[in-house]
């Protein structure tokens, strides 16, 4: 058994690589786990794949000691994968068993289900990025894949746009995604994220990515995007999500705190030397922004208003 | 002939002003444009399917003059406004798709669409700002990749799961269509009513509601059932020409009777005593509110301020229709719209679209009516039929406007000493989403933020995009 644990393990630390999404990595490896399988009954299948996805999470904690990375969309996207499954089983295996044809089907639409995943990104930008008129100003936050390959896209077709990226403290992600915009000449501005209300009133729109979306539409994201997206409001700015599919978790929050066990990660955070002991010191490196102050979500599904992302869900889960 | 036929379309147009005349004047003109076309049906040689790799849609709408002439009339009146308004144009669009799609031989479904969408880009590109002419041709696309699914759908039911389009999975389309195939009109009917009216009565209907959006679009749920690639329109549908013209034939009906179904409403919309103000001219509105105004036995009493909506002034006209019917009308200029807003119980918008996002696009000045009624909190409300759904996203104010002549806002008498003066006269406006309180259409009341779920409903995601200015605002 623990060597079954380990080849998943190892499976999922090589699938991990800088371009790849948490979520494919993870479906990528589940696809490992039914191709290796032995078990001949869907119950021992799902069983399985469910320990498979417990593992990936725990090694996702303990690889990362102070927690700094979000595994909602890890979650989120063996949830889906899962559901697949269950759907694919519900549909055609019925009561006479799992034999070698089904698991070969099955095998087969998860690995167009991965590739689907992959693309989506790109079909993201394809959708998104009209929405970049010539001229424009965006704003935006951190270092989101998603959103950054929106806005390359939309600096090919433009003739000017200018960025503004907030550093993205604590880990300064802001930089990274500057430089990759740099590089094509968009001119960008790097800004404090202390400064997201100096520069609010100069910004056309504001494109952010999403760790997870919520089901009410909301998204929990680098912390923040939270006070970006409320100042947006507050200044008529639109302010667009740009996330995959497979990150649609099936969590309501109801405050920044009302998230699971586990999903708030803590950012590397120490007080300046000299500080009393007795100070203490907090810094979650995600927030929740709720789903009245997002405009439009860009997802390889369309672009949705964030109450068709409840509804997607609905459909999708409600059915059991 | 075909050559006479079009001349003389072109005649007529240049006797028809551009502007400041009826839009039904013009509607007649184009009527006995479309009378005028005499029925040829000789055409040399064996028909054949259309191709549009190999063939533009023209040269092989030659083998059926009277399609082809329907067309060339049909752009010359979009092109010289001679047929305008979205009512109108949706109209004579269907309609002459009912002939394209009864009379051509087209081959195969997929030929069909490729000749669909080749007609629809020469429609968009007569008059691009006319957006129901668009919504109409994916109307027709939606309606051919539904018939043809569901015919083969219907067939494959019995032979296990396998061969079942996700799309049957994903909603109960599956069950509809075992009804067999000749249950197509039925099925659209039930679409069309039961499952927004059912969900847009409130939270409550919304799980009903889902279970049937499935739909053809693309979903979380048709991810994860195979729904991966596109459906293979080649096969052989012997019944799909009969299917396809009757399901066209009953959107002719829907847009016929929407008027009639929104009128409906309009009796619990607005209440004794109210003060309604209205902006501009609407065949919709104008109907609506004499329905609400009622008879003299069942009248209801209530007033209706119009502002005018300079520089057209069309308010007027709707104005003397009002006051013809009894009703208290009141007009005022643009102007005093805030100062008359007040007193007003409800803002009755009518709209020349709606976007994807739940917005409008509606007559020039709109906006500045919906954001002081929003200021003073009173609810706007917009009637129109949902023919005028597009699913384009409007990216900024310009992207489906167009400019009108600047003649209706300075007179060319000044030109002369006028001369550095820029002058524009803008067609439209929008209205973000967000200053709609309610939709009344003839699927009943809706909020804005409803709008994407009925886009599903009626289109496919591939046919968002027909012509290259939509896929700036896809």
């Amino acid at each position: 058994m623990d060597e079954g644990r380990k080849v998943i393990s190892d499976d999922f630390a090589r699938q991990l690589s800088p371009e790849t999404a948490l979520p494919v990595a993870a479906i990528k490896t589940l696809i490992g786990v039914i191709r290796r399988s032995t078990n001949t009954t869907i119950r021992g299948m799902e069983a399985e794949l469910k320990e498979a996805i417990q593992l990936m999470e725990d090694k996702m904690e303990t690889d990362s000691p102070d927690n700094s990375r979000s595994t909602i969309s890890l979650t989120s996207g063996c949830q889906l994968f899962l559901r697949h499954v269950s759907r694919f089983v519900a549909e055609s295996v019925g009561e006479e068993g799992f034999d070698e044809s089904c698991k070969q089907q099955l095998l087969h639409r998860g690995e167009r289900f991965a590739e689907v995943s992959e693309t989506s990104r790109e079909q993201i930008a394809r959708l998104g990025h009209n929405f970049v008129r010539d001229g424009t100003v965006v704003l935006t936050h951190g270092y989101s894949r998603c959103a950054l390959h929106l806005l390359l896209m939309a600096a090919e077709t433009k003739v000017t746009l200018a960025c503004s990226l907030r550093e993205g403290r604590p880990d300064g992600a802001g930089f990274k995604a500057a430089a990759a915009l740099s590089k094509v000449g968009v001119p960008v501005t790097v800004v404090l994220d202390s400064a997201v209300g100096y520069h609010m009133e100069m910004a056309d729109l504001c494109v952010t990515g999403a760790e997870g979306v919520l089901e009410n539409g909301g998204i929990v994201n680098k912390v923040g995007t939270f006070q970006m997206a409320v100042l947006a409001k507050a200044y008529n700015v639109p302010f667009y999500v740009a996330a995959e599919s497979y990150k649609f978790a099936r969590l309501f929050p109801l405050d920044q705190r009302d998230l699971p066990k586990g999903k708030i990660p803590r950012a590397p955070f120490a007080a300046p030397e000299g500080t009393p002991e007795s100070v203490a010191t907090f810094s979650p490196s995600v927030d929740y922004t709720s789903a009245e102050y997002i405009t439009l979500l860009f997802t390889d599904l369309g672009a949705l208003t964030p109450s068709a992302v409840s509804d997607e869900l609905i459909r999708l889960y409600g059915e059991a | 002939m075909l050559q006479q036929c079009q001349r003389k379309a072109t005649c007529r147009c240049s006797t028809v002003q551009n502007r400041g005349c009826g839009v039904i004047g013009m509607e007649q003109s184009y009527r006995s444009n479309m009378r005028s076309l005499s029925v040829d049906y000789s055409h040399g040689g064996k028909p054949t399917g259309f191709d549009v790799a190999s063939m533009d849609v023209r040269a092989w709408l030659q083998q059926w003059p009277r399609v082809l002439s329907q067309l060339e009339t049909l752009v010359v009146g979009l092109k010289r406004r001679q047929v305008s308004g979205p009512y109108n144009c949706a109209q004579f669009t269907v309609e002459l798709y009912r002939n394209l799609v009864g009379s051509c031989k087209w081959g195969t479904a997929g030929q069909l669409m490729d000749a669909v969408r080749e007609v629809g880009k020469e429609l968009v590109a007569a008059k691009p700002s006319e957006l129901a002419v668009g919504n109409m041709v994916r109307r027709v696309l939606y309606i051919i990749r539904d018939e043809y699914e569901s015919a083969f759908s219907a067939g494959d039911g019995s032979g296990g799961g396998q061969a079942a389009t996700s799309a049957s999975l994903t909603s109960p389309s599956a069950s509809r269509g075992g009804g067999g195939g000749g249950g197509g009109h039925g099925r659209a009917n039930s679409r069309g009513e039961s499952t927004p009216r059912g969900a847009a009565t409130g939270g409550a209907g919304g799980a009903a509601g889902t279970a049937e959006g499935g739909g053809l679009g693309p979903s979380l749920t048709g991810m994860l059932g195979g729904q991966f690639g596109a459906t293979d329109f080649g096969r052989s549908c012997p019944d799909l020409r009969q299917n396809v013209v009757a399901s066209i034939s009953e959107l002719m009906t829907e847009l016929r009777d929407m008027r009639g179904v929104i009128k409906e409403h309009a009796k619990d919309t607005i209440h004794a005593n109210e003060v309604i103000l209205t902006f501009g001219n609407s065949a919709t509105v104008d109907a609506f509110l004499k329905a609400a105004a009622g008879g003299a036995k069942d009248g209801l009493n209530f007033r209706v301020i119009v502002a005018e909506a300079a520089p057209l002034c069309s308010g007027h006209v709707l104005a003397k229709s009002l006051a013809k019917h009894g009703i208290d009308t009141t007009v005022i200029s643009d102007s005093a719209v805030f100062a008359m807003m007040a007193r007003v119980n409800k803002v009755i918008l009518s709209t020349h679209a709606v976007v994807a996002n739940g917005g409008l696009i509606a007559l020039n000045g709109s906006h500045a009516v919906a954001l002081a009624a929003n200021d003073l909190s009173v609810p706007v409300v917009c009637v129109t039929g949902l023919f005028k759904l597009c699913p384009l996203f409007p990216h900024d104010q310009d992207t489906f406007n167009c400019l009108l002549s600047p003649a209706a806002v300075m007179s060319f008498k000044d030109k002369d000493s006028m001369r550095n003066v820029e002058v524009l006269n803008p067609a439209y406006d929008y209205i973000p989403p967000n200053l709609v309180d309610l939709y009344i259409t003839n699927m009943g009341g809706l909020q804005p933020s409803y709008i994407y779920r009925l886009l599903a409903e009626y289109y496919h995601r591939d046919d968002l995009i027909i012509s290259p200015s939509d896929e700036q605002a896809s």
